[in-house]
């Protein structure tokens, strides 16, 4: 140390240390979201809110007839997450578009101020005025005020109505136009018919995705009660017609490959036979009677056997069938809705499970109007143009003219709060509250109406719609319309007339006009105009906690109107050569609406696991023979224009058929989903049925391959190669006994599902390592693959829950998406019927929580490790990241965070303060919603209650809640008489890999298959043989291989999966 | 024997070894500085990218699930392999007086050394979060956190730590003698550092009793560790129950393997090494052809091994297992599984034939595609097995991005570091070992 005094080393000292510490302060800038905020505490606490705990909010999202309510979790002035309205007779759960409505919410893409054409920003008194003066102008000079919005209902409605003299056109893409019209031809009113699918025994689609939100969540909800074998002693059966399998015809029992464009020839000559096997002699008869089920099965290449045994499990057994939605809305939309309409009628389910009772009266326009709409604003007859939150410039065919007759118009304001290709043509952009801040109203069906409320104060000081409507028309100087309609340019309005007042007669106390200072007193005036009992505010009070009023109200009958045209039922499908484009709705991005929701885009496809990406579905026989492969870039083109999209290989799509699904390809929809995908509207033309339904079925494609996509999937396998992951149980065995207590359980599966030492137990034998001891809890969890979807609501839900990060397109093709909870598809075949995707399953897989799991024993920091309450916790501070645990998971349910990802702020809102954010290096995984678990057990120990009932635990996950048809249940496997106990014990109880010994807390319950029975291999009970662990359970399994070899792996032996002998498991 | 290699060594004398094996520490050539550089330089781009996947995590990589573990694993297997054949030249053939170990066991054991600290790098590249390293040790603190002794990685700590102590301090206790001859040949500062690493070693009777005493008991002492740091390393894998790993075959399987691998490094490394410092009088083909024969038995082990994996495969019935042997021979990474069994066992067969035994270009050329064939059979394991994994949904296909390579590249420009350095520092050739085989000098024509 010679040369260096102690004053020189302490300074060097000193340098050194602060050095150091200046470089963690860099690190930490650049690579941790670490917000510095100042925390202070409230001076007045306000009443709702306790720091630190969620205040719930009962409200709705969605608009007409996709509204449900749900419960919006505030925490700390913002809302972080959406909860299911157990309390509601709608389904208790979270629709995934509540969820995508969420992060729209917290999208930094929302605009923060008005705009003026150009982006220029603004502020909202200017706005304001300039919204005035436009309404002021067109009324001066004469021109009328139009609305062009999506589906509303309720109080928006009569204001909207009231503003524009009743020129309001509520028009959405891939809407309800068709059954609308339909039902308007049909039986006089435009209405859209309710259906009750738990009573249905047979269920028949002609192309409507009413799994995936078609028709409001409630249908999927009630698919899975039908479905249920427990309930009617009867596995109902789906069956789809239609080209193409989306996500909901996935799970059809039958799969009839209906060409496309012959779906409403086929519904027609169904409807005439089962007309004719019922002996209906109605007033429906006469509009069948052009039903020929030779000519529909040549149009359809069906056999004519198949529409005969359609016919034939309509009248067998209560039934109901399911028009085509924007699947089967060809030329003949409207025709296969009415013939659809008409095989209910006449199979006399009307009153039963169809009927005009629970039908949605809100306003539904057509193409037709908005065609209308657009040529009144070419004719010059519309002064000013309001946008609701709609997209037609996107969504609309180009030869539509929409854009053009836009410019025509002298004042265009739109009310959405988010940059869409329909904004960029307004003059004035006024973002208004959303769904989440504002005020409003729904009416699902008579006798059910729900409330909206805001549940957080609007970000960036956005104004409700109402609000600024009612002082727009007061400044404009509006007079509000008598209660009687008035008559407008649109045609077909007359519906639109508040329908409750038959419901609730008396109480219309005439009109409200702009008279209520706010929104919230204008709904509130609604509310109390058609309420008749005392004390209004505190009955209004408790409606807004509820969040709905419900009264019981009957499906009610479905008369024929008089005046109901006989159906022809053919649609043209134009175009050259021989391939049809089929067109159809994604079931997250919708019409597009949700493109620029991560969550929409990264969450992978229920069918293909695709993300960020378009793609078009290709048969794999089609792609032998025009040479494809997977990947290949092609360019299709029909005269309206051409798009390039990826090929993936598809069963589920008719050879003659290339899918592509509707909602990319935006150009002005923000960083997400701008430049993401193609647009498959651009190869439409605007053109419409002979009712004025927008034909989205139309054209056949050309294509040539141009290079090589980058498409992006997360599945890697397109079977289960033989694992009996989801094996299949016999429906009609099944349907006898249910899920009650079995003596073995399992039997059903084939496959031995029970915990090892179980099995060793009944040998007299004893686990090496014995059971965890659990003294209160182990908490578990069932998944009903019968009930199952595929609707991916569990995995976006546990996205907005867990905190869990996005990580975009490239680093998902690099194998670092981050969801805990993914939904396994597989292709199913059935030997009888070469080539059709007829057992499809869908397997959702999260972390199994095992006690005996393997990723314990090899953390060598223990920062895994079982709790006493069953779960495998996981301690993200100890871990290091040797990513042992994430080898050794059999299930593959461990995520590793790669990198340190940051959410663009405002998303950072949304994070739920319970469950801390990872960062990189540490592994992670989904731990039951632990922080769930912890609250509820705290709030009931406070309570001097020890252990948790079971009805507070069966939907405590947020998988299991938002989950539309309750196929994840959860609760306390210690507890002998809890859900999921009972479950275990079930004839179709297995859990996966249980062969491993790795004894987890997850039990899956089988699927119900038609398939197996008829089958002479399959056999149908397996339960007498049990205990014969011989060849011949796997075998439904090995067949499945044979068709879906053709693009999986083919495995090196076709025989003894998953059977080794009970003493095999691994782990000795 | 001792004919044999007298007849190799002919024009050895006790003052020629010294020279001999002394040269290379003098002046370093051009060459030699050359190599030098270019060590550091793959070592400084290794850190490079190892900077990165530190900044930006461990995403940099080509680890993905399903596949957590990539070539990090793989290299860290491949260098732990090569450290074996160290201390098994040095320790076991000492224990059964195998005398061909004389020429080639300073080399080997100094390439164990290294290899092992080369390995020692791998757990932590591969670690997610580095900097909390130390967790993995027993340290006290307030907290009463502890390890998990059930997890193999511990293990692995323990027994590559022990043998990284143990071989380096028999290196060490081999070198006492050489480094007084070193310090008896040089002048200056030199003299003083190798005077105090001789430990003041004067070669007394007294001395060279304690001294064979120690060498006896360390080599006793590493002997049993060379069987049991790649069976504790095998552990990793077959403790695991993923298919393909989860095999009771792996602790003599994986032995055999590092054996295989490290003598053919050996043969790698000693040869050019040989060659350039001209030691042809102490090292020559009897060694190399001793290693071949080493390698040939260790070849038929894993070629054997390699068999059995796919007859336990069938006949367990299980269809995790069959799978994974089937796709590692024909699925889309069929040429991984290709490459190794070309290199691991056909390639090493024309040693069978004497003449080629005792090429040296051939014996050169084999020993490359046997450390090839080797990293290649740990991609093999390592990878296949994880990107098939039991669940099919989630399969996917592993392959090193530019990070991963550029810090395989850095790991080797840090071993080819610590050997070039060691080879211009220490006495690359035991020479008192050498000496003890060198016909007695009539007394009176020493020349010192």
């Amino acid at each position: 140390m010679a040369g260096l005094n102690r004053r020189d080393f302490l300074k060097a000292l000193g340098i050194g240390s602060s050095a150091s510490v200046m470089a963690a302060c860099r690190l930490d800038d650049n690579r941790y979201y670490t917000p510095i905020e100042q925390v202070l505490p409230y001076v007045v606490k306000p009443e709702q809110i306790t720091p630190g705990t969620p205040t719930f909010f009962a409200t709705s999202v969605g608009t007409g007839p996709n509204a449900h309510t749900v419960l919006a979790r505030h925490r700390d002035g913002r809302v972080i997450n959406v909860g299911a309205n157990r309390r509601s007779p709608m389904a208790g759960i979270v629709p995934t578009d509540a969820l995508f409505e969420l992060q729209r919410h917290f999208s930094p893409d929302r605009y923060q101020a008005p705009a003026k054409k150009g982006g220029e920003a603004t502020d909202w008194d200017a706005a304001r005025s300039e919204l005035v003066a436009g309404i002021k102008a067109a009324k001066s000079g004469g021109k009328k005020v139009a609305w062009l919005g999506p589906y509303a209902s309720g109080s928006i409605v009569k204001l909207l109505d009231d503003v524009t003299d009743g020129n309001a056109v509520y028009w959405e893409p891939l809407g309800y136009e068709a059954d609308a019209l339909a039902a308007e031809k049909v039986f006089g009113k435009r209405v859209l018919p309710g259906y009750d699918l738990a009573k249905a025994k047979y269920i028949v689609s002609f192309g409507a995705d009413f799994l995936s939100g078609w028709g409001g969540w409630e249908l999927a909800n009630q698919y899975a009660k039908a479905k249920d074998p427990n309930e009617g002693g009867f596995v109902a059966r789906f069956a789809l017609v239609s080209p193409y399998q989306d996500q909901t015809g996935a799970n059809a029992d039958d799969w009839y490959q209906c060409k496309p464009g012959a779906q409403a020839q086929v519904a027609l000559a169904v409807a005439k036979l089962v007309a004719a096997k019922k002996g209906y002699n109605g007033p429906a008869a006469r509009l069948v009677a052009a039903g020929d089920p030779a000519a529909a099965a040549a149009a359809s290449g069906l056999g004519e056997g198949d529409i005969d045994a359609i016919a034939a499990q309509i009248v067998s057994r209560d039934s109901v069938v399911l028009p085509g939605g924007a699947s089967g809305a060809t030329t003949a939309a409207t025709e296969l809705a009415m013939a659809c309409f008409l095989i209910n009628v006449v199979s006399g389910m009307a009153g039963k499970t169809f009927g005009l009772g629970t039908a949605y009266t809100g306003p539904v326009h057509s193409y037709g109007d908005v065609k209308a709409l657009i040529d009144a604003m070419n004719a010059g007859s519309i002064g000013a143009l309001l946008l609701g939150d709609v997209n037609p410039a996107y969504a609309l065919p180009a030869d539509s003219g929409f854009a053009e007759a836009v410019g025509k118009v002298p004042f265009v304001a739109s009310f959405s709060s988010h940059p869409d290709e329909t904004n960029a043509l307004a003059n004035v952009i006024l973002p208004v509250a959303d769904v989440f801040e504002d005020w409003g109203d729904e009416e699902v069906h008579a006798g059910l109406r729900l409330l909206r409320q805001p549940a957080q104060s609007p970000m960036y000081g956005a104004l409700s719609l109402g609000d600024v409507l009612l002082a727009a028309a007061r400044d404009a100087g509006l007079q509000a319309a008598a209660a009687a309609p008035v008559e407008g340019e649109v045609e077909g309005e007359a519906t639109e007339a508040p329908a409750e007042g038959e419901e609730a007669a008396p109480a219309v106390a005439g009109p409200i006009g702009f008279t209520p200072a706010t929104f919230r007193e204008y709904v509130k005036a609604v509310w109390k105009a058609e309420y008749s009992g005392a004390n209004f505010d505190q009955w209004f009070s408790e409606r807004l906690a509820d969040g709905f009023m419900h009264h019981d109200t009957a499906i009610g009958a479905a008369p024929i109107s008089a005046g109901a045209p006989a159906l022809a039922g053919t649609a043209a499908i134009e175009g050259e050569g021989e391939y049809f484009l089929h067109a159809y709705p994604h079931p997250f991005r919708k019409d597009g609406r949700f493109a620029n929701q991560p969550w929409a885009q990264e969450t992978p496809d229920p069918m293909t696991g695709m993300v960020w990406d378009s793609w078009v579905c290709v048969n794999p026989k089609t792609a032998e023979r025009m040479g494809w492969s997977r990947n290949d870039l092609l360019e299709l083109k029909t005269a309206a224009g051409s798009i390039q999209v990826g090929v993936e290989f598809y069963p589920g799509v008719r050879e003659d058929v290339l899918a592509v699904a509707f909602g990319q390809g935006h150009a002005a929809n923000g960083r997400y989903a701008n430049g993401v995908g193609a647009n498959v509207v651009s190869l439409l033309s605007a053109k419409a049925d002979s009712f004025g339904a927008l034909a989205w079925q139309q054209a056949k494609v050309a294509f040539n391959k141009v290079g090589t996509a980058e498409l992006v999937t997360t599945i890697g396998s397109d079977t289960d190669q033989m694992r009996m992951m989801a094996p299949i149980a016999d429906a009609d065995t099944l349907a006898k006994v249910g899920d009650a207590e079995s003596a073995h359980p399992g039997e059903m599966t084939g496959i031995h599902h029970l915990p090892l030492d179980a099995r060793l137990h009944e040998r007299g034998a004893v686990d090496f390592y014995g059971m965890t001891d659990h003294p209160t809890y182990r908490w578990g969890m069932t998944v009903d693959i019968n009930a199952c979807t595929g609707c991916g609501a569990c995995s976006v839900a546990c996205y907005a829950e867990n905190n869990l990060p996005v990580v975009g397109k490239a680093k998902v093709r690099d194998g670092r998406e981050m969801g805990w909870i993914r939904v396994n598809r597989y292709w199913g075949y059935d030997e009888a019927k070469p080539g059709l995707p007829v057992e499809n399953r869908f397997l959702p897989m999260m972390c199994q929580q095992c006690a005996h799991a393997p990723c314990e024993s090899v953390c060598p920091v223990l920062a895994t490790y079982h709790t006493i309450d069953g779960l495998n916790a996981m301690v993200y501070n100890r871990c290091v990241g040797t990513r042992y645990c994430a080898n050794n998971c059999p299930y593959i349910a461990r995520r590793f965070n790669y990198h340190s990802y940051v959410w663009p702020e405002p998303f950072n809102l949304q994070l739920n303060p319970d469950v801390v954010t990872r960062t990189m290096g540490v592994m992670e995984k989904c731990t039951f919603c632990v922080q769930r678990l912890r609250s509820t057990k705290s709030a009931y120990r406070d309570q001097g209650i020890d252990r948790v009932p079971d009805e507070a635990l069966e939907q405590i996950t947020a998988c299991a809640e938002a989950c539309p048809t309750d196929a994840i249940s959860f609760g306390n496997l210690v507890d002998p008489e809890s859900g999921v106990t009972k479950h275990t014990k079930s004839g179709r109880a297995y859990q996966v890999f249980a062969e491993l010994n790795t004894m987890s807390a997850v039990t899956y319950l089988a699927k119900a298959s038609y398939h197996r029975a008829e089958d002479p291999h399959h056999g149908g009970g397996h339960g007498e043989e049990h205990g014969e662990a011989g060849g011949e359970h796997h075998e439904p399994e090995a067949h499945g291989d044979a068709h879906g070899g053709e693009h999986a792996e083919p495995a090196p032996k076709a025989e003894g999966a998953h059977h080794e002998e009970p003493a095999h498991g691994a782990d000795h | 024997m001792e004919d044999k290699y007298r007849e190799a060594n002919r024009p050895a004398t006790y003052a020629a070894a010294n020279r001999d094996i002394i040269r290379p520490l003098l002046t370093p050539t051009a060459m030699w500085f050359g190599a030098f550089v270019l060590a550091i330089a793959a070592m400084l781009y290794g850190g490079y990218c190892w900077y990165l996947q530190i900044t930006w995590g461990m995403g940099v990589a080509g680890i993905k699930h399903p596949t957590f573990w990539g070539v990090y694993i793989v290299t860290f297997v491949f260098w732990v392999g090569i450290g074996h054949a160290g201390t098994l030249i040095s320790a076991i053939l000492y224990l059964v007086r195998s005398r061909w170990r004389t020429g080639v066991y300073r080399a080997s054991e100094a390439m164990t050394i290294f290899a092992v600290m080369t390995a020692l790098l791998f757990p932590a590249l591969h670690l997610g979060r580095v900097w909390q390293m130390y967790w993995f040790f027993p340290y006290p603190n307030q907290r009463e956190l502890w390890m998990n002794f059930k997890s193999p990685l511990m293990w692995d700590v323990f027994a590559i730590s022990t043998y990284f102590t143990i071989s380096s301090v028999f290196f060490y206790v081999g070198l006492v003698p050489d480094m007084a001859i070193v310090r008896d040949h040089s002048t200056g500062l030199v003299k003083r550092i190798y005077n105090v690493l001789a430990l003041g070693w004067r070669g007394t009777h007294k001395q060279w009793h304690s001294y064979m005493a120690a060498y006896g008991f360390f080599a006793a002492f590493a002997a049993p560790l060379v069987l049991s740091v790649h069976s504790v390393v095998s552990w990793d894998f077959a403790m695991a129950n993923t298919a393909g790993w989860h095999s009771t075959l792996f602790p003599p399987y994986f032995v055999a393997g590092a054996i295989f691998s490290g003598c053919a490094m050996v043969i790698t490394l000693l040869m050019p090494m040989t060659i350039l410092f001209k030691w042809e009088d102490y090292v020559n083909t009897w060694h190399f052809e001793n290693l071949a024969k080493m390698c040939l038995l260790t070849s038929g082990i894993l070629t054997y091994s390699y068999a059995m994996e796919y007859f336990i495969a069938w006949y367990s019935q299980n269809p995790y297992e069959q799978y994974i042997f089937w796709w590692r021979t024909f699925g889309e990474q069929w040429w991984i599984f290709a490459t190794m069994v070309f290199c691991n066992c056909i390639a090493p067969l024309v040693w069978y034939y004497r003449p080629w035994r005792q090429n040296w270009t051939i014996l050169f050329i084999v020993s490359i595609f046997v450390n090839i064939g080797m990293w290649f059979e740990r991609l093999n394991i390592v990878a296949s097995s994880t990107s098939r994994s039991f669940d099919p949904s989630t399969w996917d296909l592993y392959w090193p991005t530019a990070v991963e390579w550029g810090i395989l590249i850095g790991s080797a420009g840090w071993f080819s570091f610590w050997f070039l350095l060691f080879a211009k520092t220490l006495p690359g050739v035991a020479i008192t070992e050498i000496k003890e085989m060198v016909v007695p000098p009539v007394k009176g024509s020493l020349e010192d």
